[in-house]
């Protein structure tokens, strides 16, 4: 696991423990429980204290992906958990508890460190569904963080792949009995079971695992302060090669398109292979023919000895840009070609046909690492712009460490 | 619409833009009350007016397509049910039809039946829920929006209650398989669905009244956010954003799949392309949804629900060499996977054709000239699932 | 000094009285919107969620006070109460019976108007104390939006003082209660004069479909974005009391006051207060938001003129027929 290069810590990080909440004590609390006349009634005092906070607990969605629509779901009108008083802040200053309820990513998990540290004290950290927990599936690939307790203290846990509105309700009732039972000085801290925690070990250690490297925590937090570098990243520039001139195409149908670009053949095992030099005309033609909709591009990375035809003994490394395009209205057909190109070599751009290449080249660059010449913005899109790998390859191995957060 | 409109430079410099402005950069997102899941997008102000859009997406980045190089056939439904998680039961029809395109499967007529009857009722769920959050997005999470929110939300339980008797799932359903379906129907579903059908059509015009007939919320939409159709074409906008653009294209009656050869569909459109033209389409998309899904109930054939060999063991499944593409029209437009094989139990290279993402990949050219105000329409009625777009 | 103890009194018993108005009409506000929406709203705190805002209150009493780093912090601090005290100050001109009055002043009126106005101050300044994007874009909206329904909201409550030749709001409750309601006679006078007082307050304090200063769905939570605990408490109390109040002097500028046949005056001025406040609410749950731009509009296309023929219209009437 690598970690990043230590820079100079401006100051220690507050310790991040599993009971950080109920370690707060606002000044006021400590007033009242000073007052003289009040020591007598500290008791009622306290329990008054918790019953607001028990009983007013305002909740921050960090919702991202399919269990928020259950957490949406929790706050219409079937669960309704306005009835216990909560209900959502938008803004992380206003709120006590944080529902996680969905995957984290790596490109995320800064984010929610940072809006984590941005509530008053004392909050608490729910953790709805398996991909909070523990990363559900996703969990040993490149881009996912198995479980947030790696980098928040997490009080509740809420498992379902999503959990049930109620299941969300009755977890937000432990977590009111929680509360409760640390003002009373009960202890919640969780005792790990040894020989379960080496089962479910995720890549980096938890929180409340004792062997966790403290510079780990560390370069979390710095990860979190970190601004967003996206936008200052230019963008990758590649110039066109200098490509043969060819003749416009001139067919009336997509058949007679290939015959022009030297494919007699429709293939069985794929769409047409048409050379690169012709690609770009054989696009225009294409559009200009009824084909208006760009519909996808995908690229495949062929190891050495292998090739669409299956295992080849004498074939080379190389990809296969496959692009498919689609009539409007009724009867709509697609049409799909293939281009072949060697790693390294650069594609010309799509982007000046179809508008709608600029994002799809893009993934294709980013996830498979396909380079289009001419393309006028060229940057990361799925990963975040720090990534060095290209993980659709198929030599990337899928649950590659990306720390500090997996 | 027809007449080009002058088209928006996305890529615009921002130095170039005026020298003399005071432009704020406002990073929107991705945790942000309206940005629909994880989303960003870094907009340059001049005063509140949007200079330059730079969507920045991939906050949810699963890498669903490199965990489906890992697994076998079988056992990708329920790991693609996660993307898009509004109607997941879409993703499993495009990832099933691409196996049964390259297996050369044929599929009994009675699960054909059932899967457009499911997919009809996930679009009246979907179509509930976008309206419902982009009420939010225009009236706040403390004011009307909410209100229309709750009662769409209210309707869609309905829904989901149908899904649960069936499969015993709320949501992520792994009830399509390669040649068929898993779940048949439980005794007295069809009268269960049918009551949902009847209360959903009648309360229908209480949305309307809230929604598209408000004089507010017609203020707040028309003239806003127009995507002019070829545009749209071209960037892959599909579904109920295309068809709002006076595009007449709906892969249900154009290159039909399932049953959707048997039955009449009747296509939405709206010319305007505006924010309203794309709620309205989906308003009435649930009245067209609920017809059609009423008119599968009535017709749906006697027989086997699946015509799959039966397997011992989930790596005994195997697609012969090859390639193909399969869209389908999904609540959010043509959801297609492109899917390499190798012969061997599991996918080479399966590519997700997401249709949020080439929806939001409008965004550079519509926003511009907008106020952030009108930023949240357009993305509410975008209806992107950012499953979907980053998988 | 007797009139110094009078107010004191009674200004201090009508803020503890709005305060209590205050949880209550929070619970109200919530049980409201719940049934509206099919749901139940608070029911575990107290019989019916009746505790729910005490729980909030003490609750955010509790929570730790974050200034955020670069915040400019004597503003910052200083916003919250100041925003309490503006909303709060102008119910001492309020008649809630003839003889319920903290300062009967001469120029009530006026005093409304005035200490109305400055309740966007504060507003502005937690704005652009927070050092946040949002929060700045949230206070220009509130001082655009501010100043300009500062207009209509002059010209209708004019309407009310041409027609009883008084800026005392006794006085003027007093000849509604000899003559006849504002609204009720003169209809076409008062009836508008009342819609765009009552639109231009909704306006400066900020509600549906006028709250587009903190637009949640928009600029997460506007103003108030970065205040927790406390501060943001008093935000939040400012905002409702702002609502009470205004309902309070739209029922005293227009509804008659506490004029009212059988129950005592401050039964029929609460009454009146609290059907207006949750007419605002029925609002509020109902309407979806203005863009900021057609908020305008809608200020000076039409209100501004129509409040000036009202005025004009007024004056007229006053002197040829009244
Ligand atoms: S646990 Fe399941 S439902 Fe929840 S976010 Fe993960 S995949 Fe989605």
């Amino acid at each position: 696991m690598t970690h990043e290069p230590a820079a100079p810590a401006p100051a220690a990080p507050r310790p991040r423990t599993v009971d950080d909440g109920s370690n707060f004590r606002h000044p006021l609390y400590q007033v009242l429980l000073d007052t003289p006349g009040l020591t007598v009634g500290t008791a009622a005092v306290d329990d008054l204290l918790t019953w607001g906070l028990t009983n007013a607990m305002w909740i921050f969605p960090m919702a991202t992906s399919c269990c928020g629509i259950e957490f949406m779901a929790t706050m219409a009108s079937r669960v309704d958990i306005d009835r216990m008083g909560s209900f959502v802040r938008p803004t992380p200053r206003q709120a006590d508890v944080m529902v996680v309820a969905g995957t984290i990513t790596t490109k995320m998990a800064p984010r929610v460190l940072k809006l984590w540290e941005q509530m008053p004290e004392p909050k608490w950290c729910v953790a709805m569904g398996s991909c909070a927990i523990s990363g559900d599936f996703y969990r040993n690939l490149y881009s996912v963080v198995p479980g947030i307790d790696t980098f928040l203290p997490v009080d509740v846990y809420i498992p379902g792949c999503p959990p049930n509105p109620e299941a969300l309700m009755h977890g937000m009732l432990r977590l009111q009995e929680k509360i409760r039972g640390q003002r009373h000085g009960k202890d919640f801290a969780p005792k790990p079971d040894a020989a379960l925690l080496k089962i479910t070990q995720p890549s980096i250690p938890r929180l409340v695992e004792a062997n966790r490297p403290a510079d780990l925590s560390a370069a979390q937090e710095r990860a979190s302060d970190q601004p967003t570098v996206d936008e200052a990243t230019p963008a990758l520039v590649v110039a066109p090669e200098d490509a043969p001139e060819v003749a416009p195409l001139v067919a009336n149908d997509f058949e007679g398109l290939l015959k022009e670009v030297g494919v007699t053949e429709l293939p069985k095992d794929g769409p047409p292979l048409v050379p690169a030099a012709h690609h770009l005309e054989l696009a225009r033609r294409l559009k200009a023919l009824g084909y208006r909709q760009l519909v996808t591009i995908a690229a495949t990375h062929w190891l050495a000895g292998r090739g669409r035809k299956g295992a080849v003994a004498d074939e080379v490394e190389h990809f296969e840009i496959a692009f498919v395009v689609r009539t409007v209205g009724a009867g709509s057909r697609t049409a799909a070609w293939a281009v072949r190109v060697l790693p390294g070599q650069p594609l010309l751009t799509l982007s000046g046909v179809y508008a709608g290449a600029d994002w799809q080249e893009r993934e294709q660059f980013d996830l498979v690492g396909v380079k289009f010449a001419g393309h006028p913005d060229l940057r990361r899109i799925m990963q975040a712009e720090s990534a060095t790998s290209f993980p659709l390859r198929r030599d990337h191995p899928a649950d590659a460490p990306c720390a500090p957060w997996r | 619409m027809t007449a080009l409109l002058r088209r928006v430079d996305p890529y615009l410099k921002i130095e170039a833009y005026d020298p003399e402005a005071e432009l704020m950069l406002l990073h929107f997102g991705p945790q942000h009350p309206s940005t629909h899941g994880v989303f960003r997008m870094d907009l340059y102000l001049d005063g509140e007016l949007i200079v330059k859009a730079v969507p920045h997406c991939g906050y949810l980045h699963r890498a669903v397509e490199k965990l489906c190089e890992k697994l076998a056939y079988v056992q990708l439904t329920p790991i693609v049910d996660k993307n898009d998680y509004v109607a997941p039961m879409t993703n499993e029809l495009a990832l099933v039809m691409a196996f049964e395109a390259l297996l050369k499967q044929d599929v009994p007529r009675r699960a054909r039946w059932l899967r457009s009857l499911f997919a009809e009722l996930q679009r009246v769920a979907s179509h509930l829920l976008a309206i419902g959050t982009l009420a939010i997005d225009l009236g706040g999470a403390l004011g009307g929006g909410t209100t229309v929110f709750m009662h769409c939300f209210r309707e869609r339980e309905l829904i989901l209650d149908l899904f649960e008797a069936v499969t015993g799932s709320r949501f992520h359903y792994n009830t399509h398989t390669i040649g068929g379906n898993r779940h048949d129907l439980p005794e007295g579903w069809a009268k269960q669905a049918k009551d949902a059908i009847r209360v959903i059509r009648e309360r229908l015009p209480e949305y309307g009244a809230l929604t598209i007939e408000n004089r507010i919320f017609q203020q707040r939409m028309q003239k806003v956010g127009v995507l002019d159709g070829e545009l749209a074409l071209e960037l892959g906008v599909t579904g109920p954003n295309l068809r709002a653009s006076g595009v007449d294209h709906d892969l249900r009656r154009d290159a039909p799949y399932a049953a959707y050869d048997e039955v009449k569909v009747n296509v939405v459109t709206a010319q305007t392309g505006d924010c309203f033209a794309r709620a309205i389409v989906r308003v009435k998309e649930i009245e067209e949804s609920l017809r059609l899904a009423e008119c599968f109930l009535d017709g749906l054939p006697e027989g086997p629900i699946n015509g799959g060999k039966p397997t011992k063991m989930a790596v005994q499944t195997k697609v012969p060499v090859g390639q193909t593409y399969v869209g389908i029209e999904t609540p959010r437009g043509e959801l297609g996977t492109w899917l390499v094989a190798d012969g061997t139990h599991t996918p080479y290279r399966l590519k997700i054709r997401p249709a949020s993402l080439h929806s939001l990949s409008a965004l550079p050219y519509v926003l511009p000239g907008h106020t952030v105000s009108d930023a949240i329409a357009i993305l509410g009625s975008l209806d992107p699932i950012m499953g979907e777009v980053d998988r | 000094m007797n009139e110094l103890i009078h107010g004191g009194l009674y200004g201090g018993m009508i803020v503890g009285v709005l305060m209590t108005t205050t949880a209550m009409a929070l619970w109200f506000e919530r049980k409201f919107a719940a049934r509206m929406q099919s749901r139940l709203g608070p029911t575990m705190v107290g019989p019916s969620g009746l505790l729910q805002p005490f729980a909030d209150v003490v609750k955010l009493l509790q929570k730790e006070d974050i200034v955020p780093f670069q915040a400019d912090r004597v503003l910052f601090n200083l916003a919250p109460p100041l925003g309490a005290i503006a909303a709060i100050s102008v119910a001492a001109v309020i008649p809630f019976s003839a003889d319920i009055i903290a300062a009967d002043l001469d120029v009530g009126v006026l005093y409304l108007l005035a200490i109305g106005a400055l309740g966007v101050l504060p507003v502005f300044i937690a704005g652009w104390g927070s050092n946040n994007k949002f929060a700045l874009l949230g206070g220009m909206r509130a001082l655009a939006q501010s100043v300009s329904y500062e207009v209509p909201l002059v010209l209708a409550a004019l309407v009310p003082v041409i027609l009883t030749g008084s800026m005392k709001l006794s006085a003027i409750v007093e000849f509604q209660a000899t003559h006849h309601w504002l609204v009720v006679w003169p209809f076409f006078l008062g009836v508008p004069a009342f819609i765009i007082f009552m639109l231009a307050m909704l306006a400066e304090a900020n509600r549906i479909p006028f709250d587009i200063p903190e637009a949640e769905s928009e600029l997460v939570a506007g103003i108030t974005t970065e205040y927790t605990g406390i501060k943001f408490a008093l935000f939040y109390m400012a905002e409702y009391v702002h609502t009470l109040v205004a309902s309070a002097v739209g029922a005293a500028l227009f509804l008659g006051g506490w004029d009212g046949p059988f129950a005592p005056g401050l039964g029929w001025m609460v009454a009146k207060t609290l059907a207006l406040f949750g007419f605002v609410y029925w609002l509020r749950w109902t309407l979806l938001r203005f863009r900021s731009d057609q908020l305008m509009a809608l200020c000076w296309r039409y209100l501004v003129p129509a409040g000036v023929v009202l005025v004009a219209a007024s004056a007229v009437w006053v002197v040829w027929v009244g």
